[in-house]
């Protein structure tokens, strides 16, 4: 079923359009890698998804539902979980707690702790591979650790879709195959996933589609290798040089 | 009646201006709030106060001496300053609230609560025609604020220093990037702010009583203005300036003098709700 | 059944010594200082502004700096006297009721003040202060302007069954009750750190884009602290009122209570629960008997100067730095 459909959905900044009428149709329990140069506007889309910015122009519909007016936590209580690209986790509060927040927030408002609760933190800290840092306050984790410790707090939030934003930026061949299996073990816990991959690391080996952005438009969709060998596509990652040389 | 009204509105407004320009210029340059300027304003006036009390100078001597103690001071403050962390805006406001407290007992301490004033009898005498009254006090605030702010207008727009401030008022980090020393025109701007609160300090002393709690008026005033002329906007400074003055004048004649105070109160407040462009413009988070 | 983890704020572990013992010492006060009435009275008034500390903090610990919470202190202050005095009501009365108006007066600042955020929701604060300060000044009907009130009951005798308990008569009775009230605020506050309000409060503290993204809404969540800390240190202003039993608007709503608070808190301890209460109980007294006699006008410069100090050099306060040891 179609769970995340975008009909004509742009954005303007002042004069600029970062995104310019979008056509896009997600589908309940795909990975689609959402690729593009910098400033193709994925980060603005993502935005505009999960309710921090407005759309001015057409339509957000998620799981039957317009969300093109919601507030971002009435967003994520609709299942709709996002990471960022530079990671934000919470500094002061400990690890657990981070994971705590998403959990007891994530869909609808408890006001008693459950006994569960924190059992479920802890299960999704191992995870992400962070179950030997429960108790360690989020500030003081490296920045790859910051990005799975914000994985794992979306998560919490029990998702039907889930934003990764950059999950795998600057790691290691190492860390890579460490991602993929993550997001591969994310998916089999039923969550529809939309990766923004700029290097292009993790969408390739994980995605079963890619959408492909440049300068605020859709350039092209469909299987990774299609969508890869795209005169366009290489174009705006390569600029015209090389596509003088493919000719 | 009105008249009258209308033209002490003036007057007292081209002296909020002149209190504004020098927390204006501070904040443009550095991002810090420096919630203690009406007590520098104050303290410039018990300078003066005391100069002229005790020691027998005449007003307007007392004017070189208390910028001079106050240029002193801001380069002591500047360096305080430049030692808060990020956030920077909150930082600063919490610490000079304590630095508020901290001059406002320190004149209590040195001059007790009573109620000063710096007669200066030239001031009081003015014109008088047809019901209109204008005093030389009055006229020199208005002169002397419209003369600061043409200074400061020049310094802005034709002079290099200017154009650095300005740039760093607009953008810190693209300043810095372009090779303008920040710090530099921290300092600067901590600077000329002493000179506009040693001027303003005196005036204050002669036209209204000095009392160590005066200073949270004078502040809450400078703020006012300077949100609502926004930032870099040097000439929104005595258009603000003068909208308060009037604003308040006319509360006093339709409300009662007692009222006055909620003047300022109620326009910052509907400032910072309202959201002009000017300092607030930052997209949240 | 396991709770949810205890937040950061949390009661101390191996440094449980230092509050047991102030609280043992403050219950003993009564006994120890018998023959001194003023030591008493000061301990009395330290307590009370222990009390506005911590409600203050309730805001502050979620990353909102009030610097008008005074309007609060005097809006519980002026409701409980007025209505002690006109309808003649029982402070047992009025003294919740001074706190259902500084919470009234919290929804308005809350609504208005709603998108304000760090430097400009404090400004607001600040400026707010005059509003029902001035209106108190001026509406001479109700509050008879600038003369004040005077003669307010003190606090009433409490009776129960066969006892009756003297309060307001008596120093040591009075000092009690503020003790009482006090270990209740810390219960209070203790509750809200630990449960998931608080802990909501603290992730939007932290990180407000991120805090939203999993759900919780900030604004609301913030407006109910507001709320509350509104309401404690309106309770706070209407008993300080039937204390000393008069009140002008110039002292209610003074920049003192406002500043107190902050001060207090940011000194003990922003993100601890205790250290608004400790650095109260700590630095007032020290200011009363110590300073206040050295100079009797002025002898406050030592609270902006700890401010000062503290917001340069030690941000989390100083019992925060004491319990920083993981």
């Amino acid at each position: 079923m179609t769970l995340l459909h975008l009909e004509g959905l742009g954005k303007q900044f002042g004069e600029v359009w970062a995104l310019r009428d979008l056509d896009f149709a997600l589908e309940e329990g795909e990975v689609v890698g959402l690729v593009g140069p910098n400033g193709a506007g994925k980060t603005t889309l993502f935005n505009l998804i999960s309710g921090r910015i407005k759309p001015t122009t057409g339509s957000i519909v998620f799981a039957g539902q317009d969300i093109r007016a919601l507030e971002p936590h009435a967003i994520c209580h609709l299942g709709i979980g996002r990471t960022f690209q530079s990671s934000r986790p919470f500094p002061r509060l400990t690890v657990v707690q981070n994971v705590l927040v998403g959990r007891v927030f994530g869909k609808e408002v408890r006001f008693r702790p459950r006994a569960d609760d924190l059992e479920t933190a802890r299960e999704l800290l191992e995870v992400v591979g962070l179950g030997h840092k429960v108790d360690t306050p989020a500030g003081y984790l490296t920045p790859s650790e910051q990005r799975r410790l914000d994985l794992a707090r979306a998560l919490a939030t029990r998702p039907r879709l889930l934003l990764l934003d950059e999950v795998a930026a600057g790691f290691s061949p190492v860390a890579i195959k460490q991602a993929v299996d993550l997001v591969r073990r994310v998916q089999e816990r039923g969550a529809t996933l939309f990766v923004i991959d700029h290097f292009l690391n993790l969408s390739l080996r994980v995605s079963n589609r890619l959408l492909a952005l440049d300068q605020g438009e859709k350039v092209a969709e469909g299987p990774p290798p299609e969508v890869m060998r795209n005169r366009e596509v290489i174009r705006a990652y390569l600029g015209l040089r090389h596509e003088d040389e493919n000719d | 009646m009105w008249i009258t009204a209308l033209v002490s509105g003036i007057a007292l407004g081209s002296f909020y201006s002149l209190i504004a320009m020098g927390f204006a210029l501070i904040f443009g340059v550095t991002h810090a709030f420096n919630l203690a300027h009406g007590e520098l304003v104050v303290l410039a006036g018990y300078v003066a106060y005391w100069l002229w009390k005790g020691w027998g100078l005449s007003l307007i001597f007392t004017f070189p001496v208390a910028v001079a103690a106050l240029l002193c001071l801001c380069l002591i403050l500047q360096r305080l300053f430049s030692l808060l962390r990020e956030p920077l805006e909150l930082n600063s406001i919490v610490m000079s609230f304590g630095l508020a407290i901290l001059l406002q007992n320190g004149m209590l301490f040195a001059f007790s609560g009573d109620y000063r004033l710096i007669r200066a009898p030239a001031l009081t005498e003015g014109i008088y025609v047809n019901g209109l009254s204008l005093t030389y006090g009055q006229l020199a605030l208005v002169v002397l604020s419209l003369v600061a702010i043409g200074l400061l207008h020049l310094l802005m727009h034709h002079t290099y220093l200017g154009k650095a401030l300005r740039a760093t008022i607009q953008d810190r980090e693209g300043a810095a990037l372009a090779g303008i020393n920040v710090r530099i025109m921290g300092l600067v701007a901590f600077g000329i702010g002493a000179v506009c609160i040693g001027l303003a300090g005196p005036l204050y002393g002669s036209i209204h009583y000095l009392y160590p709690a005066a200073g949270l008026q004078a502040t809450l005033i400078a703020v006012t203005i300077t949100i609502f002329a926004g930032v870099g906007r040097i000439r929104g400074l005595i258009v603000g300036g003068w909208l308060l003055g009037l604003a308040e004048s006319a509360a006093v004649i339709l409300l009662g003098s007692s009222w006055r105070e909620l003047v300022s109160a109620v326009i910052l407040i509907g400032l910072l709700v309202f959201r002009p462009r000017g300092i607030l413009g930052r997209e949240e988070g | 059944m396991e709770r949810a983890a205890p937040t950061k704020i949390a009661l101390p572990g191996p440094d449980r010594a230092i509050p047991v013992l102030l609280l043992l010492g403050l219950v003993l006060l009564p006994f120890l200082a018998r023959s001194n009435g003023y030591v008493l009275q000061v301990f009395t008034h330290a307590l009370l502004l222990a009390t506005l500390a911590l409600a203050w903090n309730i805001l502050g610990a979620g990353g909102l700096v009030s610097l008008g919470h005074a309007a609060f202190f005097g809006v519980g202050a002026y409701s409980s006297g007025i209505l002690s005095l006109r309808p003649g009501l029982s402070p047992w009365l009025t003294i919740p009721v001074g706190g259902l108006f500084g919470a009234g007066l919290a929804v308005m600042v809350g609504l208005l003040c709603r998108r304000l955020r760090g430097a400009y929701f404090a400004l607001a604060t600040l400026a707010f202060v005059e509003i029902p300060r001035v209106v108190t000044d001026n509406w001479d009907g109700l509050t008879r302007g600038s003369l004040g009130l005077v003669g307010l009951p003190g606090l009433p005798a409490l009776t129960l069954g066969p006892w009756r308990v003297e309060i307001g008569s008596s120093a040591s009775a009075s000092y009690n009750l503020v003790l009482s009230y006090a270990l209740v605020v810390v219960f209070l506050v203790a509750l809200l750190w630990r449960s998931n309000l608080g802990l909501a409060l603290q992730a939007a503290r932290e990180e407000e884009t991120a805090a939203k993204a999993v759900g919780i809404h900030v604004d609301r969540y913030r407006l109910l602290s507001l709320i509350l800390s509104a309401f404690l240190t309106g309770t706070s202003g209407a008993i300080y009122v039937h204390l000393t039993r008069y009140t002008v608007p110039g002292l209610v709503y003074s920049l003192h209570f406002s500043a107190v608070p902050v001060i207090f808190a940011m000194c003990g301890g922003r993100f601890t629960i205790l250290g608004p209460a400790l650095a109260a109980l700590v630095l007032y007294p020290v200011d009363q008997f110590l300073f206040h006699p050295l100079l009797p006008a002025g002898h406050e410069f030592l609270y902006g100067l700890f401010l000062i100090l503290v917001v340069l050099f030690m941000p989390g306060g100083f019992w925060g730095a004491l319990r920083r040891s993981p």
